[in-house]
């Protein structure tokens, strides 16, 4: 029988190469995808010119529209997550092959994939944009390129014709190329050293002149910007040194590569490539597994599903590992609103105050934004506006979002303003995604019966409050009280008003309010509206003759004095969890 | 042959070239409904030109232009009509003080529909040479990237004088310029390396100008005409955020005073009457003779509970610049608050007749105000009239003066209810307004992708040339305090 010889089928390096590219795939399609889904949602890739031009007017402009271009595709997370390990490893490809060029040793393989694992590293972070990773692989790939010219004279022409054009569609990043050049001719020894001071001279003054050339013609920007170019990150304040690094390997492996290869002379080549792949194995799991932040992953999550409405996937999310951080509950409790189970089972979760059901407003891009969609599906169509324009406002790369403007248009619609809603929606016709949406709402808004009929439209046309007032972060349960009174069968402002109180531990003023429940006809009160009550009853009545007046259940009754019972003896969090963790009374007396 | 394939070509391409004329399938009575309505509008003559499409669908427009010397311009468009800047510049030029005939065709459900001509009167005024504006989404707290720009009128040019990418994390705004001179210029930069930027001539400074007398730094602006001295407010302001569907947003101050700042001298002078607790002062601006401050005053109220109760009138007082004193009395030139209504935004003609503000319900922040509307007060007799041909359903707000008072242009909410722009209307010399027109855009889709709004559109007479190496060196600085005359 013939043994079965792999090496024929495809060669060691692809092979790695495809065993890498396919475990970045898995990375972010499987344990990290709503990070791209998040990232998706900060930017709107239109497909007109002037979005074009806007980019490509100033120096890292290709690269970045390349990559709000890429991250537009980010809307499936499978579809990223592809792109994401295409880039990669395409990016590690380039840099081998660069490698292969200056005749490095295959064996050397491993050291190839550091730039590409340093910047997958990098991708763990939600702020690390697209474009920087398209940077990275333009510049490997002009490296590679340049190596590849075999003519002296060519190849510095190509040099002096390269380093603008990079510079214009990389930023700074550029650099590292006039470096190699430089770098490569004293190696390739093809010129005397004469020319090689020459050429050298040459083409830094070039370099170090063009971002003050363009400092000159657009003036608009500090001079950092135009020796970095690029947004690499969403902050623009920030210089990433992480990124140079990454920059400073594409330049120096091939060359590291090549002194490796001629200069030190290795045997038993095997044992070297094995351990550099345990090395970049083991090395890079735990490197990533550091990088990776999987509790904002379960942020994001939330958020996704929120924003797709998947109420249900919320409640299974939530099932599966009770969430703690204040974002992730705050869509939890509008998923419970939304399926009509908040009254009955929000202290069946983790609770952490009213923080975890309407987060205050501050000037940021990420809790506006879930905050919005908390008031949006209560009904105050304005405040979900103003929240939705602030987060977009806020991003700090001076991006618009595509979901913002979704949302934008939506609650225009809601409001009855056609004619902003149909600009918003004319944008999202320019887009690849939300193209289909946008052109259908067009032809809804044209008949008004459509929109008034629509089930979530329509809803909150019905819910939304006629008579003005003002917003007051610190009168939510006031604005919720109006909302609730002005239509009442908005059951969900009705429940945001008594978890307010509940979250608060305001007993008074849900006694006080309770009673707005009537229009709600229970057939049975809420669970956790029964454990309020006969709690309220029974610290404030005296006579035990008197029965309290709703109908509570006696198991509720029941359950309150075995609590009881405990509490006063052993007042211990652990011991009444396991029996009355799901408890408003639980809730009172443990959380701070 | 060569000289036959020659002519050929030449044939070719002179039928290519020519427009077909139009055999309508149908003749309308009403004018063509056309985005922007240019319909019967007067514009100066060195206006760039006003390219239009069809509101409605079409798949293609045919469009006769017709002076009175018998010229005409015959275009075709699949998307907009594209107008030729040397063409039309030649048939505006030739028809100065009259009007010029467009007759509009246009193919829809593949017929061909011809509509009423409608005309647009060239007005034999000159109007200046651009405007300066703020390009800044319509939002509340807030802001992302913003300028201030610079937009030539005659063609589609627009370059931007400051935007707040120079300073991250900066807001510029409140720029404003001595009679549409950017000689003299004034504009604010907010944020951690902010001020107030003062250029007058080749002097530029940056100045810190919260003093211990007043509340705040200094807000809106209004150059005197000598260039000594620029009023300012100062104001404590406040955004408040409606729940009704009608209203979004409520700007207000819970103070504000008014002073003025001796260019020269780096001092802040003060007056008692226009810094009373009982009173928001707000609005300043000079008299074409630097001899009256205008402004608007409001009794004072509690804020933000009593908003809606806020009422501010017209008022003056007499200013000498020479000894750089206040008169004693201040007048109320119109009593708003008697009709239960407030003025916002005085803004006097340069030839001194008239005074130009806005009227709304109540408050002072008039571009959320959809009832807000232009009026204008003759100063000699106080007669006050609301400018209806200038007027909308919707918001309009900010306005300014060409420097000859012949054309003002003003901030207008009218095509969306949201988004700002810039509307132009001539004004002759009894106080009649022609119908305005939106500012003009090579691309008639500009304004429906801008997600910017246009803020506070005025009148420049040359090009700005504001050094931002300058900008950027003195927001380094610790800037120069501005002093209090004792």
């Amino acid at each position: 029988m013939k043994k079965f010889d792999l090496s024929k089928i495809i060669s060691l390096d692809t092979f790695l190469s495809l065993i890498f590219g396919a475990v970045v795939f898995v990375f972010f399609a499987f344990l990290y995808p709503f990070h791209l889904n998040y990232q998706e949602q900060y930017q709107l890739f239109l497909y007109t010119s002037d979005y074009f031009l806007d980019f490509f007017g100033k120096p890292g402009g290709i690269a970045n529209y390349l990559g709000t271009f890429v991250t537009q595709f980010y809307f499936y997370s499978k579809i990223g997550a592809l792109i994401i390990a295409f880039i990669l490893t395409f990016l590690q490809r380039v840099i081998y092959s660069a490698s292969q060029k200056l005749e490095a040793k295959s064996f050397w393989i491993p050291i190839t994939f550091v730039p590409s694992l340093l910047y997958w590293n990098l991708f763990c972070d939600e702020n690390y944009l697209a474009g920087g990773m398209i940077a990275m692989l333009l510049l490997a790939a002009s490296i590679n390129g340049y190596i590849r010219i075999n003519s002296t004279k060519w190849r510095i022409v190509s040099a002096l014709f390269l380093i603008p054009v990079l510079y214009w569609g990389i930023g700074g990043a550029f650099l590292f190329f006039t470096l190699f050049t430089i770098a490569n001719e004293l190696i390739k020894n093809e010129i005397d050293k004469k020319q090689v001071l020459v050429f050298s001279a040459a083409i830094t003054v070039l370099s170090l002149i063009l971002p003050l050339i363009a400092k000159a013609i657009f003036l608009q920007y500090p001079m950092g910007k135009f020796w970095v170019g690029v947004n690499y990150f969403r902050y623009p304040v920030n210089v990433p040194l992480s990124v140079g690094i990454v920059a400073l390997l594409i330049f120096f492996i091939p060359l590291l590569l090549y002194f490796f290869s001629k200069k030190i002379s290795i045997p038993k080549t095997h044992y070297i490539l094995f351990v550099q792949l345990v090395i970049i194995g083991v090395g890079g799991f735990s490197f990533i597994r550091n990088s990776a932040d999987f509790s904002k992953e379960e942020v994001m999550a939330y958020d996704f599903h929120t924003r797709m409405r998947k109420w249900d996937r919320i409640i299974a999310l939530a099932d599966k590992s009770n969430p703690t951080s204040p974002l992730s509950v705050t869509c939890l409790n509008l998923a419970l609103a939304k399926q009509d189970l908040l009254s009955n089972q929000m202290f069946s979760y983790y609770q952490n105050g009213t923080a975890g059901l309407i987060p205050d407003f501050i000037r940021d891009f990420t809790i506006p934004m879930m905050a919005g969609e908390v008031y949006y599906h209560l009904g105050l169509v304005n405040t979900a506006q103003r929240f939705a324009f602030e987060a977009m406002e806020a991003l700090p790369d001076y991006q618009k979002s595509a979901r913002t403007i979704k949302r934008l248009a939506e609650t225009n619609i809601i409001n009855g303003d056609y004619e902003v809603a149909k600009k918003y929606l004319n944008i999202l016709k320019k887009t690849l995604y939300y193209r289909s949406w946008a052109k259908h709402t067009l032809e809804q808004i044209k008949d008004e019966s459509l929109i008034s009929e629509h089930i979530e439209w329509g809803w909150l046309r019905k819910v939304r409050i006629d008579k003005d007032f003002l917003f007051s972060e610190a009168e939510k349960e006031n604005m919720l009280g109006l909302l609730f009174t002005h239509n009442p069968e908005n059951q969900m402002a009705f429940d945001y008003l008594m978890a307010i109180c509940l979250l608060n531990k305001d007993l008074q003023h849900f006694v006080n309010f309770y009673p707005l429940s009537k229009s709600l006809d229970y057939k049975v009160i809420p669970k956790t509206y029964q454990e309020a009550l006969i709690y309220i009853w029974e610290l404030t009545n005296n006579d035990p003759t008197k029965k309290i007046s709703y109908p509570v259940s006696d198991e509720a009754t029941k359950r309150l004095h075995n609590y009881k019972r405990i509490y006063s003896t052993t007042r211990d969090a652990k011991s009444l969890n396991k029996d009355f963790g799901d408890t408003y009374w639980y809730y009172l007396h443990f959380n701070k | 042959m060569y000289r036959l394939l020659i002519s050929l070509l030449i044939l070719t391409l002179t039928v290519v070239s020519c427009k077909q004329k139009i055999t309508p399938d149908e003749v309308k009575h009403e004018k063509p409904s056309i985005f922007p309505d240019y319909t019967d509008v007067t514009v100066p003559a060195t206006i760039a030109p006003l390219n239009f499409k069809m509101k409605d669908e079409f798949s293609k427009m045919d469009v006769v232009i017709e002076g009175s010397a018998n010229k005409t311009i015959h275009l075709q468009g699949k998307k907009q009509i594209e107008i030729s800047t040397k063409k039309w510049t030649d048939i505006l030029e030739e028809n100065r003080g009259k009007k010029i005939q467009i007759t509009v065709s246009a193919k829809q459900k593949n017929k061909w529909i011809r509509y009423a001509p409608f005309s647009i009167f060239v007005s034999n005024d000159p109007i200046d040479h651009g405007l300066v504006y703020r390009l800044i989404a319509p939002g509340y707290e807030v802001y992302s990237k913003m300028g201030i720009y610079q937009r030539k009128l005659s063609n589609y040019k627009q370059d931007a004088i400051i935007e707040n990418t120079l300073l991250s994390g900066s807001c510029v705004n409140c720029h404003s310029f001595r009679l549409t001179d950017p000689d003299d210029m004034s504009l604010h930069i907010r944020g951690k390396k902010g001020g107030t930027i003062i250029a007058s001539g080749d002097d530029m400074k940056l100045l810190n100008t919260k003093t211990p007398k007043t509340i705040s730094n200094f807000v809106y602006p209004f150059w005197h005409p000598s260039g000594n001295f620029i009023t300012y407010s100062v104001n404590k302001t406040k955004q408040v955020f409606h729940e009704s569907k009608a209203k979004r947003v409520e700007v207000i101050d819970a103070a504000s005073d008014i002073i003025v700042y001796d260019v020269n001298n780096n001092e802040t002078l003060f007056n008692a009457k226009l810094m009373q607790d009982s009173t928001f002062e707000t609005f300043p601006s000079f008299s074409p003779n630097g001899r009256t401050l205008y402004f608007c005053a409001a009794e004072a109220k509690e804020m933000p509970a009593k908003y809606n109760e806020v009422r501010y009138n017209l008022c003056s007082i007499t200013f000498d610049p020479e000894s750089a004193t206040f008169g004693d009395k201040i007048d109320t030139l119109f009593h708003a608050s008697a009709i239960d209504k407030s003025v916002t935004f005085p803004r006097p003609s340069p030839d001194g007749k008239y005074i130009m503000f806005t009227l709304i319900d109540y408050g002072n922040f008039s571009i959320w105000h959809k009832e807000a509307d232009l009026y204008l007060i003759d100063v000699k007799t106080g007669e006050v009239k609301v400018m209806d041909a200038a007027n909308s359903d919707d918001t309009e707000s900010y306005h300014s003066w060409s420097s000859n008072s012949r054309w003002f242009v003003f901030s207008s909410r009218r095509l969306n209810g949201l988004y700002t722009r810039p509307f132009i209307a001539h004004i002759d010399e009894n106080g009649t307004v022609g119908k305005p027109f939106l500012l003009p855009q090579k691309n008639t889709d500009y304004y429906e992708q801008l997600l910017f709004s246009y803020n506070i559109p005025e009148f420049i007479n040359k090009k700005v040339d504001l050094d931002l190496r300058t900008v950027e060196h003195l927001a380094n600085t610790s800037g120069t305090n501005v002093t209090q005359r004792e």
